[in-house]
């Protein structure tokens, strides 16, 4: 080539230096991929040395030479150093011709070298690592030919992929030994299966919790080592991910190395490709035994608790009672504050924390399902409800409870004494609406009983109780409105009064 | 027609307050029982037409237990009492129902004519509805 002077280059020596070390290739044993292509590259162009060439610092190291002998040379007599700093190739005729070689002892002096023609390898990023090249000791004043060169050109462009292709492999050894380094290292059970569900990897914890021999639970083996009573559950479960792709995630009994059950949380989610078609599945197991044990002492303290809460109504229930009967004119008090004791113990009944054993006998852990319950007594010949409950349902806690009891519970009696409820023919109508601006309204219309003659008088104690429940405790608004044909009252709570502690969840009744 | 009653029941005060009520409508109470041991014992040296059992009791949650064995081998009427019934959810064999505690006065009148009814075999009173039937039978 006439022109001896380098390209102006874009990358520097450093990076070249890392990207080639990257490769991992520098003194590895000859490999016969590039043994053949070096053979082939003397063939083509009937010369006696071929090399693939990598540039190393201070060195050029052969990854495969014919007709050198060495496996590498000092750097400053290589040719391929100027190569690289060529944009794709470098050929020189006659190296005796060429003011960049004319003075190099491998041309002044043994082995005599005259003729260089030398393609370059290129990392994946551009950066230039070493050459494929041919040597002759006969110049070639008439240069190669084109086939030649663009031979040379195929060839060295497969270099370079046997060269990304190991390096890729040993990117991706290094991942999946870190993979391991990571799985095995978790306090949990870390598994995959193919897409079909075979199982055909556990980390070191699978094996360490379960006591089985390594390899021993491929397959479907996995499922030997549940409790016998959840094997059919999250065998299903696991199907049903397996065909629909669903999220898998369920808590079943887990045999230990030691023969105990324990408590596991086990989840996995299936790895996609860009088809969208399962690959892989990778799952977890997590030891939740201790958190399992907690949670059913605490939920076994909490029924105690709450069955103490109830006993204790029940013994003050029986102490108003036992301390009126010396006074039979405090009789009716007596029944009266009863009565609100037991409003309020249902109220308790309605709001703790129930197992599946201590839910309420009836109705839905909802407001309508708490009114329903209240108004139990209130029933018609036929057995239907006179107090009849419509609109929208809503979730509400033990702090509302209290109040909405109480306010509830004065109503009905009230109406049971003076109004609707007091004769046969009367019923009452109760509706719950959540407005949109999130307040929620009650309405309590009597309907059929005898004729309203405006506000009484003096107001009772009930009607006190009734109003201090929404207004004092609810931070609500009650309103009566005595119509002739029968009592209305009317409440609108602010949205967070029936559920303090959670946002309320409204549920709407068909 | 007056009835021998046992009250099966722990707590003193609740137990004392049951007897009056019964006492008061005329019943005769042959016992209150705080426990399985004493309530057996009652049963079997005495002639009992119903018992008012709680399931909570001073030797643990032993009422079922006393219910089903009164109502099966004593040929007693059962009727428990509990602050909380959903223990006896899907019933107790032989036993008429229950009634959430607390109560009162009134439920109890109304609870113990009908179970009365039922063992004598001819209904004239109503189930009230606060008292939960084990089977379907006829309601206030």
């Amino acid at each position: 080539m006439s022109d001896p002077s380098p390209a102006p280059s874009s990358w520097t020596e450093a990076e070249r230096l890392t990207a080639l070390r990257d490769y991992e290739i520098l003194d590895t044993e000859p490999e016969r991929a590039f043994d053949d292509i070096v053979d082939l590259v003397a063939t083509l162009f009937d010369a006696p040395i071929a090399v693939v060439n990598l540039i190393d610092e201070g060195r050029q190291w052969f990854k495969a030479e014919k007709g050198l002998g060495v496996r590498e040379t000092p750097l400053d007599t290589s040719f391929c150093a100027h190569a690289i700093l060529e944009a794709d190739r470098m050929v020189v005729p006659d190296a005796t011709q060429d003011p960049r070689f004319v003075c190099n002892p491998l041309v002044t002096e043994a082995p005599g070298l005259r003729f260089y023609a030398g393609q370059l390898l290129k990392s994946a990023e551009g950066l230039p690592l070493g050459t494929l090249c041919v040597l002759d000791t006969e110049a070639r004043p008439e240069g190669p030919t084109d086939i030649q060169m663009r031979a040379l050109e195929v060839l060295a462009a497969q270099v370079m992929t046997q060269l990304n292709l190991r390096r890729a492999l040993k990117q991706q050894q290094r991942s999946e030994a870190e993979f391991r380094a990571i799985t095995d290292s978790l306090p949990q059970m870390v598994w995959a299966t193919r897409p079909d569900g075979f199982h055909d990897y556990y980390n070191a914890r699978w094996y360490e919790f379960t006591g089985t021999p390594p390899g021993s639970t491929d397959g479907e083996g996995w499922n030997d080592v549940f409790h016998p009573d959840d094997q059919q559950r999250a065998w299903a479960l696991w199907r049903h991910s397996l065909e629909t792709g669903d999220p898998y995630e369920i808590e079943y009994r887990l045999k230990r190395h030691d023969g105990v059950y324990c408590w596991t949380l086990g989840r996995a989610t299936a790895v996609r490709d860009e088809a969208g078609r399962i690959v892989r599945w990778f799952g977890t197991c997590t030891d939740i035994d201790d958190l399992k044990k907690m949670d059913q002492a605490k939920e076994l303290l909490s029924q105690e608790l709450s069955h103490r809460i109830k006993n204790i109504f029940a013994v003050v229930s029986a102490l108003v009672a036992l301390s009126a009967r010396q006074y039979p004119e405090a009789k009716p008090f007596a029944q009266a504050l009863r009565t609100r004791i037991n409003a309020l113990a249902r109220a308790h009944e309605f709001v703790r924390p129930h197992s599946d054993v201590s839910q309420p006998l009836m109705g839905n852990m909802t407001l309508h399902g708490f009114l329903a319950a209240l108004f139990m007594p209130y029933t018609d010949d036929a057995g239907q409800p006179r107090v009849r409950i419509s609109g929208d349902d809503a979730a509400f806690d033990d702090q509302a409870a209290t109040s909405v009891a109480l306010l509830f519970h004065e109503l009905a009696t009230n109406a049971s004494k003076y109004g609707a409820l007091s004769v046969s023919g009367g019923h009452v109508e109760v509706s719950t609406e959540q407005s949109e601006s999130g307040t929620f309204r009650l309405a309590w219309r009597e309907r059929g009983g005898p004729e309203v003659k405006g506000e009484p008088q003096t107001a009772g104690f009930g009607s006190s109780l009734a109003t201090l429940s929404v207004e004092g405790q609810l931070a609500g608004k009650l309103s009566r409105n005595w119509n002739p044909d029968g009592l209305e009252v009317l409440i609108e709570l602010p949205g967070t009064a029936l559920s303090r502690r959670k946002a309320a969840r409204t549920l709407t009744t068909p | 027609m007056p009835a021998r009653i046992l009250i099966v029941e722990d707590e003193a005060l609740v137990a004392m307050e049951l007897r009056f009520v019964l006492e008061d409508l005329g019943h005769e109470v042959v016992g209150t029982a705080a426990d399985s041991a004493a309530a057996m014992k009652i049963a079997k040296e005495t002639e009992v037409d119903l018992a008012l059992v709680d399931i909570h009791l001073s030797d643990g949650p032993t009422g079922v237990m006393i219910g089903r064995e009164l109502a099966v081998d004593h040929k007693v009427a059962v009727l428990f009492m509990t602050a909380n019934p959903g223990m006896v959810r899907n019933g107790v064999a032989g036993a008429i129902g229950v009634l959430s505690k607390p109560t009162d006065e009134r439920i109890v009148q109304d609870a113990v004519a009908y179970a009365l009814d039922r063992r004598s075999g001819q209904v004239r009173n109503m189930a009230p509805p606060q008292l939960q039937l084990f089977e379907d039978g006829p309601r206030a």
